[in-house]
């Protein structure tokens, strides 16, 4: 084993860890106002990456307008999904909240997973790259997609920290995920956060999903493994915490790269590869629940 | 007359037992299938349902009842009905240590672990093919080997339903249900009321695996193949639509919902060859195959379910059903309360 083989696979899970990274941070923001765990975001990831498809194929976008296309479209889909099924989770008189935000959610992956079966077709599907090709840095070689991928990803959890740092909507929205009645006291309209966090998360997923579809391709189920991947990346770094699982989703990529081109079998290499990230999320919610960084844990009630 | 319900249903289970064999084997396949989600359905709902454990690795327990079953078959020789014991004491012990380990786990928490434990047992009996055939799936052997038709089978589900219905049905009415219900409403002010907490949550995983690994050994002794994708989301999904649609917090209207569920799947596929044309505005549309939106439509079902009636769809027949003796007895004026024991069961 050389070093330029471990750079490869070092700069690889990089790549992934971004885009769990993504889609991670959409559970945690969703879970910090909704205090619901979403159970179908795999599957707005999934979403997300057929809408660029399409737009790609039928309306002959170049991908990065595709990109930005799937993005709305999923914040709206998003936000019609929450409207429908999501508002009794605001009501006082519903009962036994997560268990409803639990099923609710559940019931929506299977809804969207088995209904992508039958709209997109059980065959992966590969869209054009962003830009075909490779780049050579000294040995390193890695395909100029995952590069892409990276650079966008990072541009756009950038963004999204901005957002939610330096704008009067994030700090909004901050306010909102740290007490409701407070934030209605002061004048923000917790319903409409409510919305708008839902839909961001969605947006950041289905961004995730077109960004990996020219790398891995695109199939129906793809939602469910990267979902998992946020939920560990969600408990190791913190619930609720945004830069906690920018960081924990980073450091998952690699560990599970790494752990995959350096497990001794390699014919069950990958397939582990899954089951070891698990084996850490089952860990760390026995052991140590608040996440490595320790931050303020945000229970459900 | 009280208690008629249990009488009505006693004529409709003889009456099924008399005329099982009238039916084709087709639909005979169909409703054992039926009644092993049946067992699935109620014990997952005793989890969820009644103490408030969302669990998302009971299919992993039914699959582990499987393959523990066929594997301890293979290796020692064992007879079959030793092996689903086996099985089951195996799911038990499982069920029991995760049930432990993630005592202080509520809610998501609670669903993420299992949903974790789920994946790894998944992936590991598609992994280590050496041992369990991987995905190519483990050959099984038949409970009835010279039985001509399906109708031994039969009798064995339907017997290991009613039997698992009464001895659940027995715990969730018993003292013990109400310490399982007192956890679920708040675990707090049951921990207060001098319940043990910890030990009831245990007690009810390690119970509930079991006979999901009951079920899982029944099914593998009946398919003859089984494969990882026994215990995988997709199943888990199915039987959260089967036991929330029906109603998941009461055994039998979520064993109703199993069958409500298995049933309309399998006549659904008769949409197979129906063509319909439909024009709108000018737009014409031709719908076919509408059968494999089987699916989705009871994803829709769940939503619409968990929207607008989230006791779940069978709940008030059922409560009109318990109510059938009482409503003669009683003078019209009385409270309408709902019967001292039936409003659980």
């Amino acid at each position: 084993m050389s070093w330029d083989y471990f750079f490869v696979q070092f700069a690889n899970g990089a790549v992934i860890g971004i885009i769990y990274a993504m889609i991670a941070v959409g559970v945690t923001l969703i879970f910090s106002i909704l205090k619901i765990v979403n159970f179908a975001h795999g599957d707005l990831y999934m979403l997300g990456g057929y809408c660029a498809y399409y737009t790609i194929e039928f309306l002959g976008f170049p991908p990065l307008a595709a990109m930005a296309v799937a993005m709305v479209a999923l914040f709206i889909f998003a936000i019609v999904l929450e409207r429908l099924m999501l508002t009794p989770l605001y009501s006082d008189r519903t009962e036994r909240k997560d268990e409803y935000g639990l099923i609710v959610t559940f019931g929506l992956a299977y809804f969207l997973r088995n209904s992508a079966v039958i709209i997109f077709g059980p065959f992966a599907l590969k869209p054009p790259s962003f830009i075909p090709g490779v780049t050579r840095l000294g040995n390193l070689i890695l395909t100029n997609d995952r590069l892409v991928a990276a650079g966008i990803g990072i541009a756009l959890i950038g963004g999204l920290l901005y957002f939610m740092q330096r704008t009067i909507w994030g700090q909004a929205l901050d306010a909102v995920s740290q007490s409701r009645d407070s934030a209605s006291i002061v004048g923000i309209n917790p319903r409409r956060f409510n919305s708008f966090a839902f839909g961001i998360g969605a947006a950041l997923a289905a961004a995730a999903g077109s960004l990996v579809a020219p790398i891995f391709s695109l199939a129906p189920d793809m939602g469910v493994l990267p979902n998992i991947h946020a939920y560990v990346i969600v408990i190791l770094g913190g619930m609720g915490s945004v830069t906690g699982s920018i960081i924990a989703g980073v450091m998952l990529g690699e560990a599970e790269n790494l752990f995959t081109a350096y497990f001794p079998d390699p014919t069950r290499a990958f397939a582990y590869s899954n089951a070891f990230g698990v084996v850490i999320l089952m860990i760390f919610l026995v052991f140590r629940p608040q996440g490595l960084f320790g931050r303020r844990h945000l229970r459900m009630e | 007359m009280r208690a008629l319900h249990i009488y009505v249903l006693l004529a409709a289970a003889a009456l099924v037992l008399v005329s099982a064999g009238q039916l084709n084997p087709y639909w005979m396949h169909v409703a054992i299938i039926a009644m092993y989600y049946g067992i699935l359905a109620s014990s997952w709902s005793l989890l969820a349902g009644s103490v408030g454990l969302f669990s998302l690795s009971h299919m992993a327990f039914a699959a582990i009842g499987a393959y523990t079953s066929q594997l301890l078959i293979n290796w020692f020789g064992i007879p079959i009905p030793l092996g689903m014991v086996a099985g089951v004491v195996m799911c038990c012990v499982l069920g029991g240590l995760i049930g432990w380990v993630c005592l202080r786990m509520s809610g998501p928490y609670l669903a993420i672990f299992t949903l974790g434990f789920s994946e790894i047992v998944r992936i590991t009996i598609a992994t280590e093919d050496g041992v369990t055939a991987g995905m190519a799936g483990l050959h099984t052997d038949q409970l009835f080997p010279d039985a001509a038709t399906r109708l031994p089978y039969f009798y064995t589900a339907f017997a290991l339903l009613a039997v698992s219905l009464l001895l659940m049905g027995l715990l969730v009415r018993s003292r013990w249900g109400l310490f399982l219900r007192a956890i679920r409403e708040d675990e707090q002010a049951a921990a207060a009321s001098g319940v043990a907490v910890a030990r009831f949550r245990i007690l009810a995983f390690a119970i509930a695996s079991g006979f999901a690994g009951l079920a899982g050994g029944f099914y593998a002794h009946y398919i003859t193949i089984i494969t990882p994708s026994m215990g995988d989301l997709n199943e888990m999904a199915k039987l959260v639509v089967m036991s929330v649609i029906g109603g998941m917090e009461r055994l039998p209207t979520a064993v109703g919902g199993a069958f409500f569920v298995e049933f309309l799947l399998e006549k659904l596929r008769d949409l197979s060859g129906v063509h319909w044309h439909i024009s709108i505005l000018g737009i014409e549309l031709e719908l076919q195959n509408i059968d494999q939106w089987r699916l989705p439509v009871f994803g829709v079902l769940l939503l619409l379910t968990m929207r607008f009636a989230r006791n779940g769809l069978l709940t008030p027949i059922w409560l009109q059903f318990v109510r059938l003796g009482e409503k003669r007895s009683r003078a019209p004026s009385a409270a309408p309360d709902i019967g001292p024991e039936d409003s659980r069961a």
